[in-house]
């Protein structure tokens, strides 16, 4: 494989949710972390649609964040584009020209005191790539692109759809030029009618501009319809690392089979639904060894106390002491 | 063929504001028989809530029920008074709501809800309600059911909230379930055992389910038949097998092809142009037109009525009026 885009190793975030100091004295109690991320690692390359799914909870948004530097990882590092980015100082400007985001609810992010010209220039602005006159011009010439007409520069967001507002944001992702753009529930505020759309919308940007995306979803068969690669969360945890469609009809770890089990499906083929058991622990006090043993069919011994280690799989990689035992049921 | 448990039938309901009166709902008939689960799909705005919210009674002011009418096995029950309403709701009619934390009070203990509201609908004692509400609880899948009764709903998580709700909707042993979005809050592992909770408990009982839901995933597996809602309006409702697989009316069948599903090998979605107009500039005649690949004449002038077809299917579609139908043009 060439040089990846973005490449993650051991990307790990803890927070604290500890009492107030003086509580913590009178009671005794010790100081409380929440691990939302735990030793993530992967690769992106160029060009290809990475996808991270999980369950409320499992970590997926934390890592977006920490990626586009909202959030400083408590371990671990990020390399993008070849150069390692030093999370204690901040993103150096000129990579963060390179990257961008795309947020779940439309309504929360567009300012809506701003025209969306100035939104979509933004970006232009802040990085002095144009000047004013050219940003226009770019505005105008983005909203042609994601499917809107260029008149519509002087408007304001509250006078546009759900679905328009996302092509809004898209819009703005793209108007510094970046390479990689992280997208977080893109499409979860919309009507299935409206997601079509904007699925569509980015698949053609894609191809386009060359884009890269880091797309985090919940909803499986939107990562499977967009997705060249997809990494399953599970408590803060990266389970499995599989080529896209393959990961829906060679599931290797026992959770991401549970997870396809579950989706109720179209397609009307009769397959009863496995009813999943339990749900997801507490991530204050995850269960010690594998954090899925307490659900997982084939717990055994082993899996209570040692945190399993990613291993190959004949279409990625997973993390599971079970799968010597599956390989021959597979 | 047996009467319908809840006969819908050219249900009106406006909202009048300062900008003129909006209609939520145009003339939506629909039935459903006994032991069934009608589907009840539609994107936001489609009307949906508000089909569910009428025929409990518990449409908002200014909000209204303008025309048609709500039959409960042949008796009228959208001109009750609100007392008289009141003791169908919850009696003869369930609800599960979306938000399970909203839907239970965060004061009161689940054994207190539950028995309060089996104490309002049955006449027992409340040893035998709690009783009741133990072995309810127990059947919708919460552990130790007959300790956890006593812990309050912020003990719960979402899930087994959601299966209190549940529980609290059945206790009455009502007829209709009215199911808005049970599962829209929830994780998709544990979403597929609450459908199957309800599914399975409503069977077992008797009751007919209304499962009022934006997840056609969901649809496809657990209801009977189906309707679908546009703008307000009934486009099409039929066996939820048929409905999906060969939809007739042009915004099911876009609908059906816009959504990834988990075996399919197109690289495209079918995409539907526009979006669903606002309820102040709907289009006269079929309110599906601007929208529309195979709009033809009639369907900018006339409102398509709902048709039936073999095979217990309905559609409003004017592509499927034989009489008007020949004057498609071809090609």
């Amino acid at each position: 494989m060439a040089e990846p885009l973005l490449k993650i190793e051991g990307l790990t975030r803890r927070f604290d949710v500890s009492k107030p100091w003086l509580n913590r004295v009178i009671e005794r109690d010790e100081k409380q972390f929440l691990t939302a991320n735990a030793d993530v690692s992967f690769e992106i390359a160029k060009g290809e649609t990475f996808a991270l799914v999980g369950e409320s909870g499992s970590g997926k948004s934390t890592i977006a964040k920490m990626v586009v530097g909202l959030l400083p990882p408590s371990a671990g590092t990020i390399t993008f584009a070849g150069q390692k980015i030093d999370t204690g100082a901040g993103i150096p400007r000129s990579l963060r020209r390179r990257f961008q985001m795309i947020f779940q609810d439309p309504f929360a992010s567009l300012n809506p005191r701003w025209r969306v010209g100035e939104i979509i220039a933004e970006p232009i602005r802040t990085f002095g790539l144009m000047n004013p006159t050219d940003a226009r011009n770019e505005a105008a010439r983005l909203l042609e692109v994601v499917g809107l007409s260029a008149g519509d520069v002087n408007k304001f967001p509250h006078e546009f759809s759900g679905g328009q507002r996302q092509r809004i944001a898209i819009a703005r992702a793209l108007s510094s030029k970046p390479e990689f753009i992280v997208c977080d529930e893109p499409t979860s505020a919309l009507d299935v009618s409206v997601q079509a759309q904007i699925l569509n919308l980015m698949r053609d940007l894609q191809d386009e501009f060359g884009l890269t995306y880091l797309l985090i979803s919940h909803d499986l068969s939107v990562v499977r319809h967009m997705s060249t690669r997809i990494g399953v969360l599970y408590l803060g945890r990266l389970v499995e690392v599989a080529q896209g469609k393959r990961l829906f009809s060679e599931p290797q770890h026992p959770y991401t089979r549970m997870l396809l089990d579950a989706v109720p499906d179209l397609a009307l083929s009769g397959r009863r639904r496995h009813a999943v058991e339990g749900e997801i622990p507490n991530p204050i006090s995850p269960p010690p060894g594998c954090a899925f043993h307490p659900r997982c069919p084939l717990v055994h011994d082993r899996c209570k106390r040692e945190v399993p280690q990613p291993r190959p799989t004949p279409i990625g990689q997973a993390a599971c002491h079970a799968l010597d035992r599956l390989a021959p049921a597979a | 063929m047996a009467d319908p448990l809840l006969s819908v039938r050219d249900l009106v309901v406006e909202f009048p504001t300062r900008r003129g009166t909006l209609r939520a709902l145009d003339r939506v008939s629909f039935d459903i028989m006994p032991g069934e689960v009608l589907g009840m799909v539609g994107e936001s705005g489609a009307g949906k809530s508000i089909t569910g919210a009428a025929i409990i009674g518990l449409i908002e002011p200014p909000g209204r029920i303008a025309g048609g009418e709500i039959r409960l096995k042949g008796e009228r029950i959208d001109t009750l008074r609100p007392e008289a309403l009141r003791r169908i709701r919850g009696k003869r009619i369930g609800m599960v709501f979306q938000d399970p934390l909203t839907s239970l009070n965060p004061l009161y203990t689940v054994a207190q809800q539950l028995i309060e509201t089996i104490r309002t609908h049955i006449d027992c004692s409340e040893a035998e309600a709690r009783k009741r509400a133990v072995a309810l609880l127990d059947r919708v899948g919460i552990p130790a059911a007959a300790r956890r009764i006593d812990d309050y709903p912020h003990h719960f998580s979402g899930g087994m909230r959601q299966r209190v709700v549940i529980a609290l909707a059945l206790c009455a042993e009502p007829e209709l379930v009215i199911a808005d979005e049970p599962t829209t809050a929830l994780d998709v592992s544990v979403q597929s055992q609450i459908i199957e909770v309800l599914k399975d408990i409503c069977a077992e009982r008797g009751a007919a389910v209304m499962l009022i839901t934006h997840d056609m995933g969901v649809i496809a597996e657990t209801a009977d038949r189906v309707a679908v809602l546009y703008a307000g309006r009934v486009a099409e409702i039929g066996p939820v097998r048929e409905v999906i697989t060969e939809a007739l009316h042009p915004y099911t069948r876009g609908l059906m092809g816009s959504i990834p599903t988990l075996t399919q090998e197109s690289d495209r979605l079918v995409q539907i142009p526009g979006a669903m107009p606002r309820l102040n500039a709907i289009p006269q005649g079929c309110a599906f037109n601007p929208r529309c690949d195979r709009a033809f004449a009639p369907c900018f002038t006339d409102r398509p009525e709902l048709l039936a077809l073999a095979g217990g299917r309905q559609v409003a579609c004017w592509l499927h009026d034989t009489a008007k139908a020949q004057e498609v043009p071809h090609g």
